[in-house]
């Protein structure tokens, strides 16, 4: 690519087929495949047609993969969003049982998310001094409080009509209708990040927020529409939470924002902003999934789970930071 | 300009004491509706119950003032915590200070590890503690084995929490003793002026020759040993330990340093906002009940109250901005 001023701009990526077998998304898919050997080895009962039955539960935390990574990629954080599943899983059972028809509470779990989204983009649009982490963690405890009042005492509720919802917790063959839902989003959200002028905005606005605004990117408002299409995706993974649940509890979608921006980081999507491609935190999320098919089929506790996935996390980060720096040093 | 500065001027120039004028309103409404609110026995109660979050909002501060987050915290005191709660239980340590000291190790080294991550491994520090949120939290649980201890198992050492030194109850005093520590630590010594230094402005400070990866490690690791030192508060004052304790309580931590007028980008902030800041929690939780706010909307109203000194943080900040530009032009 050449400048007009006649400067080669080298910021389009090596092609060579040594780079792209080194990339971050080839080792991606080398471990997606070494954990599944792995899983193969030690659980019997791992194969194809478990690893779907089993998967809805942990693939739908993949709707809230998606928008983080451009949450990330824009130097943001929401932790909110798992407060968000809570709120719109619980707004839209309450309305099933209400006897509401199955669409009309879809569409409400939708736009409960989409409102809650909403609102924490109104705020960190409004007041742009004011961090993310803080706003969205402020935004956590009152969206899970909500629930909370509308649970009442109890703190849980359970589905008295699952006609619709098992439409779309059924499968076709052996394969969940999520799992398609799924890949249909994976492809969209990839595509407008890595291919149109919008994901490039986004990338743009990660790397120098203030180049971005003065070159004409509209920062505040590309900020407000990925902040409320989380919250979309939050509620669209409510309901398929729900058809799983069948119902929910205050402890709906706890931990679900740490899940996904697991999912990212590991993907090779940096938190400090305009780095990462999705691809990667797809691939990087299908792992989780088997990985914790893999390991659930063998009855490890559930906390040892969490441990590894934490390690893995660290690692992911931690492994290229050291070997930048030994590389460093021996150039020095 | 400067010598005609009012007192009201000079009470909204000083964070610390807009706080307090808030504390003394919030205190005076409630006490108000309910006159049961301001006894000695009642504040101490309070004190009491908030004394962990109290004292880990100190090692918060540190670690906001550096600009970074640790949301690891509550997971190391349950890991600490557990670890005590068992060793009681399997009655292999019943010496009241040895558990403390104990208590106090395992954070540490907890906080090590998080330091060494973060200031050597140049981890983010959300990414970082969040890896180590689950991974403390699943230590805790392989320590307890699925077990807890509960009052009768802690033998001597739930009684810690019920006895009291000079009529003030023995946790109130590691509340105290610790932040008049840091009081002195962070305003008149070397090591607190480099935290607020690194916390600035980093690159400057490594210029002039200050260790910013040091001081980082010092801060993660001082947040550890707190969070440790919780961790065997809290088994004394709730008698109890289980692996789940003070689930998600970091946030509680965060906000009280939030709402105490800590900047979460760094460098601003002090000990005493951030005692305002926790006490300003500890009266919340305490009074929504009493003025006859349901403890179901305690939750909400909290992140209501977080949300609207943020704010108010943000909008006060841009109206002093705005004059000190009016200033300049006259």
């Amino acid at each position: 690519m050449a400048g007009k001023s006649g400067r080669t701009i080298s910021n389009t990526p090596d092609k060579s087929l040594k780079s792209r077998l080194l990339c971050w998304e080839s080792m991606m898919i080398l471990l997606f495949i070494l954990v599944n050997v792995l899983c193969i080895c030690i659980s019997p009962t791992y194969n194809i047609r478990n690893v779907f039955r089993e998967m809805p539960k942990y693939l739908i935390e993949m709707f809230l993969l998606f928008p983080m990574a451009y949450i990330l990629v824009l130097g943001d954080i929401d932790i909110s969003v798992g407060a968000i599943v809570c709120l719109s899983a619980t707004m839209a059972s309450i309305a099933t049982n209400n006897g509401v028809p199955f669409l009309v509470a879809a569409v409400i779990a939708i736009v409960v998310g989409m409102l809650c989204g909403l609102v924490n983009g109104c705020i960190l649009t409004m007041f742009t001094e004011l961090p993310p982490m803080i706003v969205t963690l402020a935004t956590q405890i009152i969206f899970f409080g909500i629930a909370e009042i509308a649970l009442g005492s109890g703190g849980s509720i359970s589905l008295t009509d699952t006609a619709g919802y098992k439409a779309i917790s059924a499968k076709i063959g052996m394969v969940p209708v999520v799992f398609f839902v799924v890949i249909v989003f994976a492809v969209i959200f990839t595509v407008i990040l890595s291919r149109t002028t919008f994901g490039r905005n986004v990338y743009a606005i990660g790397s120098n927020r203030v180049a971005a605004y003065y070159s004409g990117v509209p920062v505040q408002r590309i900020r407000l529409l990925i902040f409320t299409a989380t919250g979309l995706m939050a509620g669209i993974c409510a309901l398929f939470l729900t058809s799983i649940l069948y119902g929910a509890n205050t402890t709906t979608g706890k931990g679900f924002e740490m899940d996904a921006i697991a999912m990212a980081v590991f993907g090779g999507i940096s938190t400090s902003g305009g780095k990462g491609r999705l691809l990667g935190g797809i691939i990087s999320g299908f792992t989780i999934v088997c990985l914790r098919i893999g390991l659930g089929q063998i009855n490890m506790h559930p906390q040892l789970i969490l441990i590894i996935l934490g390690i893995l996390l660290i690692a992911a980060v931690l492994v290229p930071n050291i070997s930048m720096a030994f590389t460093k040093k021996k150039t020095a | 300009m400067k010598d005609k500065k009012s007192i009201l001027g000079k009470i909204t120039a000083s964070r610390e004491a807009s706080l307090m004028i808030v504390l003394i309103i919030l205190c005076f409404v409630i006490q108000m509706r309910n006159s049961s609110f301001l006894t000695p026995s009642s504040i101490g109660e309070m004190l009491k119950n908030n004394a962990v979050i109290m004292v880990m909002t100190l090692g918060m501060l540190n670690v906001l003032l550096l600009g970074g987050i640790d949301i690891s915290i509550a997971s190391t005191l349950a890991l600490s915590g557990m670890s005590v709660g068992m060793l009681i239980k399997r009655g292999i340590v019943t010496n009241t200070f040895l558990c403390f000291m104990i208590a106090i190790l395992i954070g540490a080294v907890c906080g090590a590890i998080v330091g060494l991550t973060i200031s050597k491994g140049r981890v983010l520090p959300i990414i970082a503690t969040m890896g180590f949120m689950y991974i403390f939290r699943g230590a805790a649980y392989m320590v307890s084995s699925d077990e807890w201890a509960g009052a009768d198992a802690l033998g001597s050492f739930k009684d810690f929490a019920l006895n009291s030194v000079l009529g003030i109850n023995n946790i109130i005093w590691i509340v105290i003793v610790c932040y008049a520590i840091f009081f002195i630590v962070m305003k008149w010594t070397k090591v607190g002026r480099m935290v607020y230094a690194v916390g600035s402005n980093r690159e400057a400070t490594m210029i002039s020759g200050i260790r910013a990866d040091r001081v980082e490690f010092f801060v993660y690791l001082i947040m550890g040993i707190l969070s440790g030192l919780a961790g065997a508060m809290a088994v004394t004052v709730y008698a109890s330990a289980q692996p789940n304790m003070m689930y998600a309580k970091e946030m509680d931590v965060i906000a009280a340093c939030v709402i105490g007028g800590v900047s979460t980008t760094g460098g601003r902030g002090s000990v005493g906002g951030a005692l305002i800041g926790a006490l300003i929690i500890a009266i919340i939780a305490k009074a929504l009940p009493l003025v006859g706010i349901d403890a179901i909307a305690q939750n909400t109203v909290k992140g209501l109250i977080i949300l609207v000194v943020i704010v108010l943080n943000v909008v006060t900040q841009r109206t002093m901005d705005k004059n000190v530009l009016k200033g300049r032009e006259m």
